[in-house]
């Protein structure tokens, strides 16, 4: 093992690199918008931002403060109004936002274990609520005949028959 | 910030054991709430740059109504109780420091060695650059001891 010395040696260059880093307009914006908006709460003083933050900047920015990687999924997936062109993720991260919509535990996101990105699901955005799926299925005329009639005696919508036959039967 | 909120649950506390007197109830238990993770970091004011997520992780015995009062000021600062945080690995060697002592809630932080040996071994990538500025300001001996104890790699850090 290397001695305490040396490792502080190498730790102070390699700090150094990321102080400037953390300078970069990239990083003060997209840390300035996740504290502004109560994701974040850092021990420096920051300038608010509450613009649109591109994807790339998250990314970047998230290699140095890999809390914002953590959040980033599970925002898409909430709050995509946070974001610039959400329509083109990288391949790892539209990965993971599929499971998360799926309502899944996603694998490990850059290092982030999957476990701590989907806790996010059910914390940002509004509490508790994740994205419904859309299914389709094949009903015979009679079933559909069935479901039109419960949906119009119980007062509820054709899909609330579905949930509630669901949960029925669970 | 937590200080604050000690203070504030315990004058509430307080104020149920007057009103446990009149109605005859039974007084309120103490409490005593173990800080860990980031959120102790941020608490002690160290030379390092921090970021937190809103959950606090904290370790504590509180009755139930406590808890929820507690998880009420710490929602009125943006807030929230990491319901894992039992789940998080300290080391056994893990010390507490008292940051506020009221009559019936004491608060203590764990102390930054083993908060940060607990980050390097659980999640180094998440807590990469966090370490790195630790050890760019100088580890203590107590940290390279529980480092070697618990077969940390620093030099991934470097």
């Amino acid at each position: 093992m290397i001695s305490k010395e040396e490792l502080q040696r190498r730790a102070k260059r390699r700090a150094a690199r990321i102080r400037q880093r953390r300078k970069d307009p990239r990083f003060l914006r997209v840390l300035g918008r996740f504290v502004d908006d109560g994701l974040l709460f850092v021990n420096e003083e920051v300038e608010p931002f509450r613009g649109r933050l591109a994807i790339a900047d998250v990314l970047w920015a998230g290699e140095l403060e890999p809390r914002l990687l953590e959040l980033l999924p599970a925002l898409l997936v909430k709050r995509p109004g946070m974001f610039e062109m959400t329509s083109e993720l990288p391949e790892d991260l539209e990965r993971v936002v599929a499971e998360l919509r799926r309502g899944r535990v996603p694998g490990t996101f850059r290092e982030i274990p999957g476990s701590d990105v989907h806790r996010w699901l059910l914390r940002v955005g509004r509490p508790g609520k994740v994205p419904a799926l859309l299914k389709s299925f094949r009903f015979t005329p009679e079933d559909l005949r069935l479901l039109e009639h419960l949906a119009e005696k119980l007062s509820l919508s054709q899909t609330d028959v579905i949930r509630r036959g669901l949960r029925a039967l669970a | 910030m937590l200080r604050e909120i000690a203070r504030l649950l315990d004058e509430w506390l307080i104020d149920r054991e007057v009103e446990a007197r009149v109605e005859g109830l039974p007084r309120p238990r103490a409490c005593t709430i173990r800080v860990l993770g980031q959120a102790a970091l941020l608490e002690r004011g160290l030379p390092l740059q921090l970021a937190a997520t809103r959950d606090v992780d904290v370790r504590a015995d509180f009755e139930d109504s406590a808890r929820q009062r507690f998880a009420a000021l710490l929602a009125a600062k943006g807030r929230e109780l990491d319901p894992l945080a039992h789940e998080a690995w300290m080391p056994r060697e893990t010390r507490y420091e008292e940051i506020f002592r009221g009559k019936f809630v004491r608060l203590l932080l764990a102390d930054v060695e083993a908060i940060l040996i607990s980050k390097a071994r659980m999640a180094p990538g998440k807590n990469r650059q966090l370490l790195t500025e630790y050890l760019a300001i100088g580890p203590s001996d107590r940290f390279i001891e529980l480092a070697q104890k618990y077969d940390v790699d620093l030099e991934q850090f470097t």
